[in-house]
């Protein structure tokens, strides 16, 4: 009997058939990709697998003369488990270690992750565990000692837990890189992938292995999505609300259940609804948690295990929850805002509803009208599975310098074989030999630039052609430097204390408190707090008094709509076009769709709607593509520059996930230029970098890439002032390389990054494909339609503070309401908090500037 | 487009030049600030990969300032080494070749927090160091912009840049003079040097430079 029978036995469970279906595969040596859903038991599936295929439970214990508490000699490092996110890595341990002791198998389980201390380090550097837990980043940090193939020659088996969470990244390409190393050690190395829902199952998985077997777990588990309808909606939307109106019924939701998830898209939107749900219910002090990736660990910590431990009513939480173990005790989740992609959607359904019988269920909060929309667009493609693909990025050469110069670190390497093992891993398989060439030099010599330079060198042959790091220095500085994960400069926020800091509460960006001048008041880890004083990358903070607070805007990036959710959203409106109205969602739409489709035309999966209006500020052109927000921004760009080429003309651009505007100061008709040859897909590289300000976007991703390469230097923790001399920004690299290095690889893959990420152009391309199919439908409209309402608001937010804009936007909405006649609804707008309100940085005296580290700016 | 601004400050001519310096035609002096010479080899021989080209470009520019206006004397507002690496022999020779080339030249260096670690550039070179403040006709030249009790303060240490916003979504991040009533702040002189973004406070106001050209920046807000 196998272990795994063994165990199911002991429990009297049954295996499910994918379960068995992979202990049969790693019985026969087989690797593969595992695609189920968060609590289907796809752990034990591969576990069991490796422990029936590797471990020996122990011998009956003799009866000995005398008792001993000598513990057995412990298998040697076998497995290695790699989880994205070292908050999972501790709940792994736990669900591993489980049945090692019932069974009594002779393994160890250890963790090594960012948070690992150096007593457990120094113990692991003598022995490691027979099965190891760790991210990208610390197992390449553990590929970098000298003695690291002795090390891990003998690992058997490597498992990927939440594939999908870094297939897509430079973290994945990471892992690529560090797995083509094992296998070169083991050939046999036994590669398992655990994957949710893909849209693209069979990529994930050749990413991972060559060849291999894909698993398909239990079917997903009943997902009930439904939405939170508001008593009437907006027909004039804009995405400025931040869905508090929503507020009474929420709670009066979150009474209801036992415990809640309620997911926001960003953490200032998680801020400000944790603070407005204890408003309201200030009974609930205790009972309500935040929890977000900037509050410390230990507040995180906490708020996990209240949860697991069935304490807390509700969690306003970020995607700083998508992943991880099962909180068994929550029952519903709520989704304030558009979730922006099926997937997930599904995956943050998955976080309730564990216990045996219950179903998923999210529930949708819509934050204005339009949201509606996408409430009903997402229950059709969750309800018909069109999930989002991810795909591995290509040769990003920043990865590779920094892996290079890690395989230098750790026991050296000779580079024809490194080359034959980087061309094994998935991003690399088309790497030339130039490209080679050029990162070989760049760790040498720093690029071709700098052949002549002796003083520099990161890495070097010896001899026998052996690469290697010869400064110590330099060594060390690289070992803290890996990862791909890029973040602003944050500060530390921690309470003031008379005589030294008190505890720390976690971070924000620099940026942000910038801004802010001591005495002012922010809303942080569900505080109000006031700022005490800046120093040494700290903001020292006390409790506010008063209850004027700006909320900290992190930079997230905003996630565009994807495709998939885009063309649900296209055909609901295609379907209320044909006066279908099928959902209580559309069906409270109806009063602005029917505004929209009096003052203009509904878009539809066949017609292209461009509406052109005249406006005291000038000529507006909004246009409805629905591909998403980075798309509209580089098609909007594009349609600018084509049409400056005929009459010198510039424009005003804004995007949003729906369409674009294009405002022109000076006249154009644009019934007249909108011709099929302004949506050509032609020559559209030469076009798109032409018409951006492509140098900014790529100076912009620039940062990313020089951290990654080495370039920059973000310091030693706690030691910025000894690094001082080599803190630079990457903007003054980026522009130091393309004045005096602009062949430089680095600058390409900038630009490269931009294209295929920023703008995403291949899905621009598609997009300009499908518009040529579509039929032009120009309306000429008097005011702003419900549609284009949220693309005039867009614009001013770039120039105007919110304050004034949020008077300027009730004005303008009550006018249009005014026009659109009776059957308006009329809400209370919520403008209780400014978000990063952009006053200007305070300047007061003249002393000396500050830097990053606290000191003067130099 | 304009290459210098001509301005009065406390009672004197000064010209604030389109290449990150001010001439003061009265007493025939060059006035720089923030050289940071050294910096890209100092980078270097830390590990740190930054291109050839940034040390030739400063002298050239300095060059081609000090053939276009008459000059009896360059004072630097502070940080002209980066730092100890600064004082490598490639670096050295460099500086000494170019110093060669204008031997008449009275250079002053008033002495900015980089200075002090990099120490003072070897005597051969006859570059006169002090400590700020040097007080000149109503003008105290400093490093750091700290105001000065009787005198006009021109300092440099803070690399100012000002962000200029235009239609539509664009924005240009330009090294600027900002002048104010009792200190006035240069641009960074050096190639190879980052800028801290400002805003002009009500009593100030803004010159940026690029491209060969200054312009008075407009009122935020306005």
């Amino acid at each position: 009997m196998s272990l795994a029978s063994a165990w199911f036995a002991l429990r009297s469970w049954k295996p499910f058939a994918f379960q068995k279906e992979v202990w049969q595969a790693v019985k026969n040596g087989e690797s593969g990709l595992l695609h189920a859903t968060t609590g289907a038991g796809k752990t034990y599936a591969v576990w069991f697998a490796a422990l029936n295929r590797f471990a020996k439970p122990l011998p009956a214990a003799k009866p000995s003369t005398r008792p001993t508490t000598r513990k057995p000699a412990m298998a040697p490092l076998t497995v290695l488990w790699i989880t994205p996110m070292r908050a999972l890595a501790a709940d792994t341990a736990r669900a591993l270690q489980a049945p090692l002791d019932e069974l009594q198998i002779a393994w160890s389980v250890g963790m090594r992750t960012g948070d690992t201390s150096s007593a457990e380090r120094a113990r692991q550097s003598r022995k490691l565990p027979s099965a190891l837990i760790t991210t990208p980043e610390s197992l390449t940090l553990l590929l970098t000692g000298a003695n690291a193939r002795a090390t891990f020659a003998g690992v058997r088996m490597l498992v990927v837990d939440e594939w999908h969470e870094l297939l897509g990244n430079k973290r994945g390409v990471q892992l690529q890189l560090a797995l083509a190393r094992l296998r070169q050690w083991n050939p046999q190395l036994i590669v398992w992938g655990l994957s949710a829902t893909l849209g693209n199952q069979p990529h994930a998985m050749d990413v991972l292995m060559p060849v291999g077997r894909l698993v398909q777990g239990k079917l997903p588990k009943d997902l009930l999505v439904d939405t939170l309808l508001p008593p009437g909606i907006e027909r004039f939307p804009w995405a400025g609300h931040l869905g508090l109106r929503m507020l009474g019924q929420v709670v009066a939701e979150l009474e209801t259940s036992s415990t809640t998830l309620v997911f926001t898209n960003t953490r200032s939107q998680a801020e400000i609804w944790y603070q407005a749900l204890l408003e309201a219910r200030p009974d609930w002090a205790g009972l309500l948690a935040l929890h977000h990736g900037s509050l410390s660990r230990e507040v995180r910590d906490w708020v996990e295990l209240a949860l697991k431990q069935g304490a807390l009513k509700a969690v306003v939480c970020t995607s700083s929850l998508d992943l991880g173990v099962d909180f068994l005790p929550v029952e519903r989740v709520l989704q304030i805002g558009s979730p922006k992609g099926v997937a997930r959607l599904m995956q943050r359904a998955g976080r309730s509803g564990h216990a045996p019988g219950r179903p998923s269920r999210v529930t949708l909060v819509p934050t204005h009208s339009l949201e509606l929309l996408e409430a009903a667009a997402a229950q059709t493609a969750v309800a018909e599975r069109r999930i989002e693909a991810r795909e591995s990025p290509e040769k990003p050469l920043d990865v590779l310098v920094q892996h290079l110069v890690s395989m230098a670190l750790g026991g050296g390497f000779q580079a024809e074989a490194l080359l034959a093992e980087v061309r094994s891993a998935w991003a690399y398989r088309h790497l030339t030999d130039e490209e080679w060439q050029w990162a070989l030099a760049f760790i040498r010599h720093g690029g071709h630039s700098l052949t002549a330079y002796p003083d520099y060198r990161r890495a070097e042959p010896d001899a026998e052609g052996l690469w290697q790091v010869p400064d110590a220095r330099l060594a060390r500085r690289h070992r803290m430097s890996i990862g791909t994960i890029v973040s602003d400069a944050s500060l530390s926020v921690k309470w003031w204390a008379k005589g030294g800091s008190g505890g720390s509460l976690g971070s924000v960006e620099e940026g942000f408190i910038a801004r802010l001048r001591p005495g002012d008041g922010f809303l942080f880890a569900g505080r109000l707090l006031e700022l005490v004083r800046v120093e040494n990358m700290t903001a020292y903070v006390r409790r506010a008094t008063s209850k004027k607070a700006a909320v900290p805007r992190w930079n997230g990036g905003r996630m565009p709509l994807s495709s998939e959710l885009a063309d649900a959203v296209v055909d609901k409106l295609g379907e209320a076009a044909k006066g279908v109205y099928a959902s209580p969602e559309m069906r409270l739409l109806q009063p602005l769709l029917a505004v929209q489709a009096s003052w203009s035309a509904l878009p539809t999966a066949h017609t292209l709607l461009a509406e052109v209006h005249k406006s005291r500020e000038g000529w507006h052109l909004f246009l409805y593509p629905f591909a998403g927000r980075s798309v509209h921004l580089g098609l909007a760009s594009l349609l600018a520059w084509r049409l400056g080429q005929g009459q010198p003309l510039s424009f005003s651009i804004a995007v949003n996930d729906y369409g674009l505007e294009l405002l022109c100061a000076s006249p154009i008709d644009y019934t007249q230029v909108l011709t099929p040859a302004l949506f050509n897909s032609d020559n559209l590289l030469h076009d798109v970098l032409a018409s951006l300000n492509a140098g900014e976007l790529a100076r912009r991703r620039f940062r990313e890439i020089a951290r990654i390469a080495g370039l920059v230097f973000s310091g030693y923790p706690g030691a910025a002032k000894s690094a001082r001399q080599l803190q630079a920004s990457s903007a003054l690299f980026f522009d130091v390389f393309q004045q005096y290095d602009p062949s430089n690889l680095l600058l390409t893959q900038a630009q490269q990054e931009v294209l295929r990420q920023e703008l995403d152009v291949q899905r621009l391309q598609h997009t300009l494909e499908r518009l040529q199919g579509r039929t032009l439908d120009i309306r000429l409209v008097k005011r702003a339609t419900p549609l284009a309402f949220p693309l005039l608001v867009e614009r001013f937010r770039e120039s105007l503070s919110s304050e004034k804009l949020a008077d300027r936007i009730k004005r303008m909405v009550q006018d249009l309401e005014h026009a659109a006649g009776p059957g308006g609804y009329q809400a209370d707008t919520d403008a209780r908090f400014a978000i990063d309100d952009e006053r200007p940085a305070p300047r007061k005296g003249r002393t000396p500037r500050q830097g990053k580290d606290g000191r003067p700016r130099t | 487009m304009s290459s210098h601004i001509a301005l009065q400050l406390a009672g004197c001519e000064v010209w604030l030049l389109a290449d990150k310096a001010i001439y003061w035609p009265e007493q025939q002096t060059l006035l720089i600030a923030d050289l940071h010479l050294g910096k890209a080899a100092t980078y270097r021989q830390l590990g740190q990969p930054v291109p050839h080209g940034t040390t030739a470009d400063n002298f050239l520019r300095l060059d081609q300032l000090l053939q276009r206006y008459t000059c009896q004397r360059l004072i630097v507002l502070g940080d002209f080494l980066h730092a100890r690496q600064a004082q490598n022999t490639a670096t050295l020779q460099a500086l000494g070749d170019w110093r060669r080339r204008h031997a008449a030249l009275a250079i002053t260096l008033i002495r900015g927090n980089h200075d002090r670690h990099a120490g003072d550039p070897p005597p051969a070179l006859s570059i006169e160091t002090v400590a700020e403040p040097l007080l000149l006709g109503p003008f105290a030249l400093q490093h750091e912009p700290h105001a000065h009790a009787s005198h006009h303060v021109l300092a440099g240490h803070v690399h100012p840049a000002y962000r200029l916003h235009g239609r539509g979504r664009q924005s240009l991040r330009l090294p600027c003079f900002v002048v104010g009533e009792r200190v006035s702040l240069l641009p960074s002189f050096g190639s190879f040097t980052g800028g801290f973004t400002v805003r002009a406070q009500v009593d100030e106001k803004v010159f940026v430079v690029g491209d060969g050209g200054i312009w008075e920046a407009p009122r935020s807000g306005s």
